[in-house]
This record gives structure tokens, C-alpha cells and sequence, in this order.
């Protein structure tokens, strides 16, 4: 049976490929990811058997800033929190001073401009934000202009000025713990971090003790480290915490759409010819 | 005037002798008995535009939540249950569906100006049309009948004011004809929803789930069944919970009353 396999289409980083299971297929050509993240892989390991590796970068970009709008909306507006108090079994609740913070016209600040960070600037500008960007590398100005983006080079000015920090980069050694102690002290007091990266870009217990002591407003996090979390971390228990479980690509188009691309790529790979989204050890 | 208190009554008005403006916050007055108020001599003001863009972004907050299930899996992600999130667990795109805006008012129309950055194709429905202008901005399409809207929306979303024309005018026909597929956003009044019908339609699947900030009354009876549907978000009447936004309906107040006792024309009157 082993010898038959020629592909492997990687589900939710399952199967773990690792220099057994490479030395086991040895016919294998191509691994297709679902999605676009590939820090799971080990990139040059899988080089060094010949076998050719594809991500899914399209079909996840326009979930994925969705996802990261909703978390954006859910936590300003307080919904979650609104809904239990909606369905709650006490009937005398004080509305009136049940507020969240305004979306419209505020500022938001995304670290990592990629495709995925861009289609957020694009939902988040018809909200009328003033949208800060950091990313490894500027934009070009027509792109920045069609958005309505800043650069900031430095990314601890666009932490000082932003009510909302959107972290949409790809986890590498060089964005582990991005977010740490001391880039949530040059947060606003007011504002609110939201994770749809990888949880291992955000330093957690910094996180929570800034959450604690009112260093930051809230959280939104559609990922942590590990995927659940413990059940008894502290992160599960407070008030000012959304945590989704990693629903970014998690609808029936993305998921079709995703297969597709997988498909498209492991079909190219094994007629040699070229893939559409081949991802090379860097 | 806040959340509609205190209620307006013949009563109250009798025993209100120098009582000469009521203010009230939002821009809804189907609570007020208008001609009533006018009887009196009693001057009345709203605070149509401030609380607009607010309201349509909880529209779209409640949107985006519904249909990604945001808040049935943020129980996931912290019940003490959860071991691992499950492969097959999915919601529903918004980026490219149909949204169906009942009522292009101010707020209506700011719900198409940001489902527009989805990607999302916008149906209308409106006692006018607008203008083309208005309608290509938003790359809006024009539904005379309410029909043709709801059979084509994956997302309806109710923005109109509540008017005896507007009560109960999302009924168990409309359910019906919509999707079953489909979402129904209120971020209106609950009276312009048959709440009974509703309950039905989410029951028997005629309708996939429901978002909603306003229902009658409010808040629900504790044993209600929306309180108890999985596929059902209910928020209590935030549409215009922000600080700033508060703020800016106690200015636009504070000037009408004032306006209203030195006799002067009144900002955001009612007539």
C-alpha cells in the first residue's frame, strides 16, 4: 500500500510528516496543505525526499479577514458578553450602561499586510477606520491609497496609535512572541488585540496579565497555543476574552475552495508540471 | 426620554402641566403616542443620525457572528468539556453572499456601504427607490416586490422604522419564501417580526438561524424558546451601546430641551 501513495493532502496538520513516515512512501511526489500556514512542516526535511510541497493561499484569504472582522466587531460591541445577558436567567438587568466601544472611525492597526491582511483593510475601510499597517516590506502607494493605509515602519508607532491590533502574520522564528510584554504596554489602554495568526505570535501569559491589570482593553483570539487550551487556563475565564475555536477558514466554501487548490496542485506536481502555489524551503 | 421610559400616557401628560418637550434618545418613536403629545402642546425630538453608523455595525457584528457561529463556538473553545475542536465543524461564508436589506434609510444604507467590502451582492426593498447614484455606490439592486428579495438572500436584514405598515411584516409567508439556507438579522423594532412565526420557522427549518437585537418585548420572558435555540443570537438592544455614541444623544438632547424651553426652533424635532 505504501508504495501506491504518490500524494498526501495534510487535514488539520494530520498525518504528522516526519522522516519515518517520508521514509515509508517511497513514491510519494507532493504534500498539499490546507491552508495556508506551513510551520508545522519541516520544509527542508520533506526537500531533502523530493517531494514537492503546495499551501492553499487564495482560497483562505477572504474567510480569514472575515473571521478577523467579526472578532474586531464581536469584542467592541461586547457580543458575547450582550448575548449571556440576553439569555440569562436574572430578568432585571441594567441596561443602560451596558457599552462597548465604537468601531466607526476608529483605528485600526494590522501587523502583516499579506493578501489576508489586505482584504481586512479593504472590509475595514467601508467602517470609515483609519487603518496603520506594519509589514516586513511597504506596500505599493496605489495599493496603500486603495485602502486608505498608513505604513508604519516602526512597529511600536502603530501600537501606541491603535484602538484595534489585527495580528495576520505567518508564525516564523522571527514573529514568535511578536506580541509580548512590551508591545502590549505601548498598547492604548482602551484597545483590543485580535489574534488570527498562530497563537505562538502572542506571548500568552503577558497576555493575560495585561488583560488582568487593565494594561489592554480586551482580546479576541481565534488562535492559541496549544489548540484547546488547557482547561483550566485563565485566558478561558475572563469577561473581557472572545476565544473561537480557530474558525478561520472553517466554512463550506473556504473548505471546497481550499480542496480545490490542493487538488490543483498535487495534479501539477505529479504531471511535472508547474504548480500553482509550490512552496519552497526558504 | 432613555429606553423608552418613562411611558407616556394621558396621565402622565395631566400631571405635567408645564411640561413642554420630551426628549427621546434614538431615533425610534413608535412608542410615543404622537398626536397625543401634540394635544398637550408637548414638543417632541429624536436622534435620527447619530446613533446610524453604530447600528449598522452591530447590523454586520451580528451578521458576521451568526453565520460564523461565533458565539456557539466560543462556548466551545472554553466549556470544560472540549478536548479538541472537531475537523467537521463548519459556519457559512459572508464574503460574496446575498444580502437582503429591508428598509434603505440611513442605517440600511450604511449596512450596504460595508457589506459592499465583503464582496456581497446587496438586494433592496424600500417604499422609494433611490437614486443611481446611491444604488451603484453600494452596487445595490432595486426589489419592488419584497418576494423577489427574500427568495434570493442569504442574509436578510431588517433596518425599517416600526409603523402599523411595518408591524409584523416579516410573517410566516415571508419565512417561508425565504431560504432555508438563509439568516434573518433584526436591528429594527420587534414588532416588525411575527416572533411566533419565527419560532416555527427556525423549528421546522424554514429559515437556518436568526440575529436579533430588538425583539418584543424586550427583554424576552425567561422561558421564551428563542432564549433556548442554538441558531439564535439574541444582544439586548446595544444597536447604539457605545460611549461615544451615548454621549453624542445626550448632547443632541440637552440642546433639543433646551431649544424646546427658550422656545427657539428645536434640533431633531418630531412632527
Amino acid at each position: 500500500m505504501s508504495k501506491k501513495i504518490q500524494a498526501i493532502y495534510l487535514w488539520w496538520h494530520k498525518p504528522v510528516v516526519d522522516q519515518e513516515l517520508l521514509q515509508s512512501l517511497p513514491n510519494l511526489k507532493v504534500i498539499a496543505n490546507s491552508g495556508v500556514g506551513m510551520e508545522h512542516l519541516d520544509l527542508k526535511l520533506v526537500a531533502s525526499f523530493g517531494v514537492k510541497m503546495a499551501n492553499a493561499p487564495r482560497a483562505v484569504s477572504s474567510s480569514t479577514a472575515d473571521t478577523g472582522m467579526a472578532l474586531l466587531l464581536a469584542s467592541a460591541r461586547r457580543l458575547v458578553e450582550g448575548y449571556h445577558v440576553a439569555i440569562s436567567s436574572n430578568v432585571e438587568y441594567c441596561e443602560a450602561d451596558f457599552l462597548g466601544v465604537e468601531v466607526t472611525g476608529a483605528t485600526l492597526g494590522i501587523i502583516g499586510m499579506g493578501s489576508i491582511g489586505y482584504k481586512i483593510a479593504l472590509r475595514a475601510k467601508a467602517f470609515e477606520m483609519n487603518i496603520l499597517y506594519h509589514n516586513r516590506t511597504q506596500r505599493k502607494e496605489q495599493e496603500e491609497q486603495a485602502v486608505g493605509a498608513t505604513y508604519c515602519e516602526k512597529k511600536e508607532n502603530l501600537l501606541q496609535q491603535a484602538d484595534f491590533v489585527m495580528v495576520v502574520v505567518s508564525l516564523t522564528p522571527q514573529t514568535h512572541k511578536l506580541i509580548g510584554k512590551r508591545e502590549l504596554e505601548l498598547m492604548k489602554p482602551t484597545a483590543t488585540l485580535i489574534n488570527i495568526s498562530r497563537g505562538a505570535v502572542v506571548d500568552q501569559e503577558a497576555l493575560v496579565t495585561a488583560l488582568q491589570t487593565g494594561v489592554i482593553r480586551a482580546a479576541a483570539l481565534d488562535v492559541t497555543y496549544p489548540e484547546p487550551l488547557p482547561r483550566d487556563h485563565t485566558l478561558l475565564k475572563l469577561k473581557n476574552v472572545i476565544i473561537t475555536p480557530h474558525l478561520g477558514i472553517k466554512t463550506d466554501k473556504a473548505t471546497y475552495m481550499i480542496t480545490e487548490e490542493a487538488v490543483e496542485n498535487i495534479l501539477a506536481a505529479l504531471h511535472g508540471l508547474p504548480m500553482p502555489s509550490e512552496v519552497l524551503p526558504s | 426620554m432613555w429606553y423608552q421610559k418613562p411611558v407616556i400616557s394621558e396621565e402622565l401628560l395631566q400631571s405635567l402641566p408645564n411640561l413642554k418637550i420630551v426628549a427621546s434618545s434614538g431615533v425610534g418613536i413608535d412608542h410615543l403616542d404622537l398626536n397625543l403629545l401634540s394635544c398637550y402642546g408637548v414638543k417632541v425630538s429624536n436622534t435620527p443620525f447619530v446613533v446610524s453608523t453604530d447600528t449598522a455595525d452591530l447590523g454586520m457584528a451580528l451578521m458576521l457572528a451568526s453565520s460564523r457561529r461565533l458565539v456557539e463556538g466560543h462556548q466551545m473553545a472554553v466549556s470544560p468539556d472540549t478536548e479538541y475542536f472537531p475537523a467537521d465543524w463548519l459556519g457559512a461564508e459572508v464574503s460574496g453572499a446575498t444580502l437582503g436589506i429591508i428598509g434603505m434609510g440611513t442605517i440600511g444604507y450604511k449596512v450596504a456601504q460595508r457589506a459592499k467590502a465583503f464582496e456581497m451582492k446587496i438586494l433592496y426593498h424600500n417604499r422609494n427607490q433611490r437614486t443611481k447614484e446611491e444604488e451603484s455606490a453600494v452596487g445595490a439592486i432595486y426589489c419592488k416586490k419584497i418576494v423577489d428579495l427574500l427568495q434570493q438572500s442569504d442574509f436578510v436584514l431588517l433596518s425599517v422604522n416600526l409603523t402599523p405598515q411595518t408591524h409584523k411584516l416579516i410573517g410566516k409567508r415571508e419565512l417561508e419564501l425565504m431560504k432555508p439556507t438563509a439568516t434573518l438579522i433584526n436591528i429594527s423594532r420587534g414588532l416588525v417580526v411575527d416572533q411566533d412565526a419565527l419560532v416555527e420557522a427556525l423549528q421546522n427549518k424554514a429559515v437556518k438561524a436568526a440575529a436579533l437585537d430588538v425583539t418584543y418585548p424586550e427583554p424576552l420572558p425567561r422561558h421564551h424558546p428563542l432564549l433556548k435555540m442554538k441558531n439564535v443570537i439574541i444582544t439586548p438592544h446595544i444597536g447604539s451601546a457605545t460611549k461615544k455614541t451615548r454621549r453624542l444623544m445626550m448632547e443632541n438632547m440637552t440642546e433639543s430641551i433646551q431649544a424646546g424651553l427658550r422656545g427657539l426652533p428645536i434640533p431633531n424635532e418630531v412632527l
